[in-house]
């Protein structure tokens, strides 16, 4: 008998513990009705790449040395340096340069290890392309510079949230003179009191 | 109750269009005959809109609970997308699978639709406005939705997948499960209004406004009912039958072009009718939130004026529609609250909890009927 009651109240601690549960739940999801979209709507508006943002890989062709650091730094060796010896002067002549950015996993390596900073990062992100190999860059396509979000004119440019000044949520109207949240590390720097001379320890 | 509550014939449309064309010259039954197909239509063209709005609503709610935005370029606010889907569909290709059985797998999606839309025979929106008030109103809803799995089954055995065989198995299974707690559940309602009818048990409840809807006096029948609904709708906490990270899409895998359509269109027409029954049996259906008998002779009209009768028969519909779309609404608010139950779990909650409850909550009405009959029905 007993057995029986204790079973029937189990059944039903079970039964308001599984009410609860839903009821805080459909709380969350009907809080989240008030809430605004976070999405961007992406052709119309575009997220502004962070400031240290890998995109597609631009290059100088007449600052490159053809030392070829790039391709033997790359984890693929993708980079292609196409380059003669010239005998009369005894010097590389750089022909041609191409990266293919359907292989490219845009680590950055060549970027940062190029003797000449012929090669830099870009905020270009949009490499869609009907055919593959149209992603194979020539020295050509590869010195062409990205159109900035900010200064086109059929996009609305948003800022993401990091660069959001302090306390906003929605990029939406906010003014491009606000400035971000914290410190630019310059800024950070200037509140410093002036580094003591390490000598050459460092 | 101990006596019936007043029944004010309200708007009557049938009777007015067949006087209207007697005094025309026509015989009463070419009157008749002329009127037959109108509300039949209209209630069709309304459940189809329903539909159009249903989807709306919940891809619109969809992407308001996730933070999106949802639909926007079709129309204003993206009114026009499910008129954009339907019509995708309907252009579609028609593919019949070379392996699939033919015949069943054509029949299937229609003998899932049929009993839907024919079950809107019995939704009243007023005391008059319903195609047909049949006696056994509520139990002829419940015989038609049993013939549903039989549909579903059909298109999955047809469809020669596995995933639609499973699917099917799954739906007829959950499907048969708790139609018995929703049928136990209706029988308590049916128990204190003394009717199959879907007009009487709305009559029933229409004596003092909000308080003398029968989720006060049926809360635990109230839930039961909604549950089963949802489950018979095969709405997420219990879509087992379609969960498409595990069957694909179910019994609707080899499905394309209207066929699909017609599956999609059952489904949440049935929706929209649960909705509308939850709202008949357990929220007063038509009925205002206060008595509009009482509004009207509060403003010293008298019920029968035709303007009054064409007020609270607009009134009434909009009532009606309104719950049932706040239950839509909180069926989709459900849908990105809950996660999908396990197969075992739905059975278990089917068979060893509504099951039960079902039944206790039916002898205790049938108890508190005997020992308080002036509130829960003589």
């Amino acid at each position: 008998m007993f057995g029986f009651l204790k079973k029937v109240g189990d059944y039903t601690k079970d039964a308001v513990g599984a009410a609860q549960y839903l009821s805080q739940g459909l709380a969350v999801t009907f809080d989240h009705l008030r809430r605004r979209p976070i999405t961007v709507q992406y052709p119309y508006e575009k997220l502004i790449p962070s400031e240290r943002y890998r995109g597609r890989i631009h290059y100088e062709f007449d600052k490159c040395i053809a030392c070829e650091v790039c391709v033997r730094v790359c984890p693929i060796n993708l980079p292609v340096v196409d380059w003669v010896m010239n005998k009369a002067t005894k010097k590389k002549e750089l022909r041609n340069y191409s990266i293919d950015f359907g292989v490219c996993i845009f680590c950055g390596n060549c970027v940062e290890y190029c003797p000449t900073n012929c090669l830099s990062m870009t905020e270009e992100y949009e490499l869609a392309a009907f055919d593959r190999h149209s992603l194979n860059y020539d020295n050509v396509a590869l010195g062409r510079l990205p159109t900035s979000v900010t200064s086109d004119p059929a996009v609305f440019a948003l800022r993401e949230l990091a660069y959001l000044p302090k306390g906003v949520m929605d990029p939406h109207g906010v003014p491009a003179t606000a400035p971000r949240a914290g410190k630019l590390p310059e800024q950070v720097l200037e509140t410093l009191p002036a580094a003591p001379d390490q000598g050459a320890s460092s | 109750m101990d006596s019936p509550p007043i029944v004010t014939t309200g708007l009557d449309l049938q009777t007015s269009f067949v006087e209207a064309l007697q005094g025309l010259g026509l015989s009463s039954g070419t009157a008749r005959l002329l009127w037959l197909p109108l509300p039949m239509l209209t209630v069709l063209v309304a459940a189809v809109v329903g539909v159009l709005v249903n989807v709306w609503l919940e891809r619109k709610i969809s992407a308001a609970v996730q933070q999106r935005i949802g639909p926007e370029y079709a129309g204003a606010l993206g009114i026009l997308q499910p008129l954009a889907d339907g019509l995708k569909l309907v252009f579609k290709e028609d593919i019949i699978p070379a392996r699939a059985d033919g015949l069943l797998f054509t029949l299937g999606p229609v003998l899932v639709l049929v009993p839907v839309i024919l079950s809107w025979l019995v939704v009243p929106f007023g005391q008059n406005l319903l195609i047909s008030n049949v006696g056994v109103g509520v139990f002829l809803w419940i015989s038609l939705s049993s013939i549903q799995p039989i549909g579903l089954l059909m298109s999955g055995y047809a469809s020669n997948n596995k995933y639609s065989l499973l699917g099917g198995l799954r739906a007829a299974a959950q499907s048969i499960s708790y139609e018995i707690p929703l049928a136990l559940a209706v029988l308590a309602v049916v128990m204190m209004s003394n009717s199959l009818s879907t007009v009487d048990i709305v009559n029933q409840q229409a004596g003092a406004g909000i308080l003398s809807w029968n989720i006060w006096r049926q809360p635990v029948g109230f839930v039961i009912f909604w549950i089963c609904a949802l489950a018979e709708c095969e709405r997420l906490p219990f879509d087992l039958p379609e969960a498409e990270e595990e069957l694909v899409a179910g019994y609707q895998t080899e499905y394309s072009g209207m066929k699909f359509a017609l599956f999609y269109l059952g489904s949440y027409i049935n929706l929209v009718l649960s909705a509308l029954l939850v709202a008949v049996l357990y929220l007063g259906g038509w009925s205002f939130p206060v008595p509009v008998e009482w509004l009207a002779g509060l403003l010293g009209q008298s019920v029968d004026a035709p303007l009054v009768q064409v007020i609270t028969a607009s009134v009434g519909i909009a009532m009606t529609v309104l719950k049932a779309y706040l239950l839509v609404f909180f069926a989709i608010l459900l849908r990105w609250t809950v996660p999908r139950v396990r197969i075992d779990q739905l059975l278990d909650l089917g068979w060893k909890f509504l099951l039960p409850v079902a039944l206790v909550n039916l002898l205790v009405t049938a108890a508190l009927k005997l020992a308080f009959p002036s509130v829960f029905g003589g």
